[in-house]
């Protein structure tokens, strides 16, 4: 998971600051239990007719935090990284005309996936941004496959959108 | 599959020229002492006209039971095939014709009457069994022919003995100069010529009732307007349906979509046959029509209907048929939901919509116009003032795209504006308009637009722009068809990408990319765009019609976290029931997308409180 497009920068800086692929697979994971505590301590502010959605947020961050922490375990790990970049998925821009949002005191159910699809946003961004920083070799590559998993978890986000925001009555 | 068998299909030869010995009789003497057996005789063809046994092709047969209602002799029973598809919506029964040719008298009505052109007779016409195998005259027919061995087709369907009349007979309606800038009612409804004629082409198969969210009784109201009997008409259509008149103009006909007539031909005209009954009759007989079989007597319970929409009011109308006091709050100044507040004139006249809600208001259904629950009384007053709770608020909030620019005050939302135009709110009319969205809304709104433009402007500049392709839009084929008749302009696959807005704070257009493509393998959205492929659509003014919401707020945050909810919408069971004992709801607040099926879940909430309150099942329901 991303992070808040604010604190973009930062997180920029103490990414590029790393010099192993542990090291960043560290900080990834940390931003993503960062995301699920978030979306975890909404849960109860938003109104129960949407909680479900912030349920399934903090679920997928979690899923997520997994996935890299089982990653992170795996013996042959830049051969893993080199095989996944091999077929990115394609990035749909969809939520690229989309605003980002503050959530503000009471958040519709638009606005909680407005502001995860541009958390997702800002963090594909800056993976592959931190991709094109460095040179070629283990930690591109683990850029790449960071990149690619946001753009993922992004295209995810799309669907949800449309499925809660183009429906009923038309 | 009958093409292939015919394909294949070599007819034994016949020697005509045999001609034996004159000692054959002799040479049968040898089988005196032998024990007597039945043989099959040899089969021999025919005419090619011949009416031999059935043949039933079961991939064009649809199940619909024509053949069997045609069957003066009753030879013919419908018999359930498990393994077969059965999808009531698009017309498909899991039955298949079963002939007893013990009553069969060979006819053929059945062949001339089939829809779908599925059954035929061979030219076999042989079959012989002992007393162990009588039930072999009762068969199950097939391509393959009574012993599945295909001796060709005798008599089947051709254009002169086809019984069935596969084109709609004309009705008028305005031309599009007739209409522009007006909101009469487009579709003038039959004459009563008209209306037998069409009458007369319906097969009775009952394919639109399965169809129908509602079950109407269309087929005996369409028989009763071919007997020239509308007040019968009106009875059946009231047995169901207490929006008739709203129905028999606005519906989505899925009556039409499953009529078995469709098949070949034109589907019978079922919407506008149930208009034409409908306006046949006084007002004042719907009205006694309606009260039949009312409750004399009130059974002491009482219910407060949420909402004056189609589900609600049809609750109401069961509700006070059935004894019980009924009180409905109503948020805006008339009845109808959105089909007051949504649907233009020139589709429903707000007169004729009146009525309908008129017929249900004269049983004794107490309205509450302009009492908004959660700001004029709250649900709570009404959970302890009755003995059940009805929410039935609709989709009464418009989505909207929040793509970049599109706070801007000259974007609106399809639903305030097309609620602005029914109340005949004044509003700053845009010289040019940019639609989004392919759903009936956006056609509502594009061409409410188009009309006022051309009464203000004296010309049309509207666009509608969706994601989807045009054969694509959630449309009706025929609201997309009259709006580009009426000047407005479709542009189908762009994805809005933000609002153009000039120095000066001015909007000034819309831009779109090109959609390539917006579902995945797994039909999932997943939008794929041509981003060299940009138009700005220059306009003063976008509307948005994307997707409607119900705003649940009157529920207050207490019952709000009491109630289960189902991915944004109240958790209902099948009857309507919320997860509190006194609250039920219904219509698209919880189910949708149209009309009938609003219809269609007031009656379950209705029947779910009775049988809850009272004991009682409902009177007539969808599901009974």
């Amino acid at each position: 998971m991303g992070r808040d497009p604010q604190q973009a920068e930062s997180s920029h800086d103490v990414l590029k600051s790393k010099t192993s692929v542990q090291e960043i697979l560290e900080v990834a994971m940390q931003f993503e239990k960062t995301a699920r505590d978030f979306y975890t301590d909404l849960i109860p502010k938003v109104s129960k007719r949407i909680r479900y959605l912030v349920e399934e947020l903090a679920a997928e961050e979690e899923l997520h935090y997994q996935q890299f922490a089982d990653l992170m375990k795996h013996p042959e790990i830049e051969q893993q990284l080199s095989q996944r970049i091999a077929t990115p998925p394609s990035n749909g821009k969809f939520s690229d005309a989309v605003h980002a949002k503050d959530l503000g005191e009471k958040p519709d159910d638009q606005s909680i996936l407005q502001y995860a699809l541009s958390r997702e946003q800002a963090a594909m961004e800056q993976y592959s941004a931190l991709a094109e920083e460095v040179e070629p070799g283990p930690i591109r590559d683990l850029f790449n496959f960071l990149a690619m998993e946001e753009t993922e978890h992004k295209n995810e986000l799309e669907k949800i959108y449309y499925e809660v925001v183009h429906s009923g009555g038309v | 599959m009958m093409k292939d068998i015919k394909q294949k299909f070599i007819a034994p030869e016949i020697r005509h020229d045999a001609k034996g010995s004159l000692l054959n009789p002799l040479k049968n003497l040898q089988f005196l002492a032998r024990k007597p057996v039945t043989e099959p005789l040899q089969p021999r063809l025919a005419s090619l006209n011949y009416r031999g046994f059935h043949l039933n092709d079961w991939e064009q047969c649809v199940g619909c039971a024509s053949c069997q209602k045609i069957c003066d002799n009753a030879a013919i029973s419908m018999v359930e095939i498990p393994n077969l598809p059965n999808d009531p919506v698009k017309g498909i029964r899991n039955h298949r014709p079963a002939i007893d040719y013990g009553r069969c008298c060979w006819c053929a009505l059945c062949v001339d009457i089939c829809p779908t052109g599925s059954i035929s007779m061979s030219r076999e016409y042989v079959h012989t069994c002992d007393q162990q195998h009588i039930d072999s005259y009762f068969i199950l027919p097939d391509p393959t022919g009574m012993h599945q061995q295909y001796f060709g087709e005798g008599w089947h369907k051709t254009e002169d003995s086809d019984l069935l009349d596969l084109e709609r007979k004309d009705m008028q309606e305005l031309k599009p100069e007739e209409r522009d800038d007006n909101f009469h009612e487009i579709v003038d409804g039959f004459t009563p010529e008209q209306a037998v004629l069409e009458a007369s082409r319906c097969v009775q198969c009952g394919m639109c009732h399965d169809s129908c969210p509602t079950h109407m009784n269309a087929p005996e109201y369409i028989r009763a307007i071919w007997q020239g009997d509308c007040e019968e008409a009106v009875r059946q259509i009231y047995r169901t349906n207490p929006f008739a008149h709203v129905c028999g103009r606005v519906c989505t006909k899925r009556c039409e979509s499953a009529c078995s007539i469709g098949i070949r031909g034109e589907p019978i005209a079922i919407r506008w046959l149930k208009r034409f009954a409908m306006d046949a009759l006084p007002h004042e007989r719907i009205i006694e029509i309606a009260s039949e079989h009312k409750s004399a007597t009130a059974n002491g319970k009482s219910v407060a209907i949420i909402g004056a929409g189609p589900a609600g009011m049809t609750a109401a109308f069961d509700l006070i048929r059935a004894g019980f006091k009924v009180d409905v709050f109503e948020a805006l100044p008339e009845a109808g939901g959105m089909t007051h507040y949504g649907i233009p004139d020139y589709r429903l006249p707000p007169d004729i919509l009146q009525q309908d809600i008129d017929v249900i208001a004269s049983l004794g259904v107490t309205l509450h116009y302009n009492t908004r629950i959660g700001v004029d009384k709250t649900i709570d007053e009404l959970q302890k003032k009755f003995d059940a709770v009805i929410m039935a608020i609709g989709l009464q909030q418009g989505r909207q795209t929040r793509i970049p620019k599109s706070d801007h005050h000259h974007v609106y939302r399809a639903v305030d504006l097309l609620r602005k135009i029914s109340a005949g709110e004044d509003f700053e009319v845009p010289a040019a308009a940019v639609v989004i969205g392919g759903g009936n809304v956006a056609m509502d709104i594009a061409r409410s637009l188009a009309r006022l433009q051309k009464q203000q402007y004296g010309e049309v500049k509207i666009t509608v722009t969706a994601l989807e392709q045009r054969q694509h839009f959630m449309a009706d084929p025929e609201e997309i068809r009259e709006a580009i008749e009426e000047g407005i302009i479709i542009r189908d696959s762009c994805g809005p990408q933000g609002c153009e807005i000039d120095g000066s704070g001015k909007l000034t257009g819309l831009k779109t990319w090109k959609v390539i493509s917006i579902f995945d393998e797994n039909h999932r959205f997943s939008p794929q765009y041509d981003e060299t492929d940009e138009t700005i659509h220059c306009c003063d003014a976008v509307i948005e019609a994307i997707g409607q919401f119900a705003d649940t707020s009157l529920l207050g945050e207490n019952l709000t976290e009491q109630l289960e909810w189902n991915r944004g919408r109240l958790q209902v069971d099948a009857d309507g029931r919320t997860s509190l004992p006194w609250l039920w709801s219904a219509g698209d607040c919880v189910n949708g997308p149209d009309v009938v099926h609003a219809v269609a879940d007031g009656h379950r909430v209705a029947g779910s409180i009775q049988q809850q309150l009272i004991g009682q099942a409902g009177q007539e329901t969808p599901n009974g």
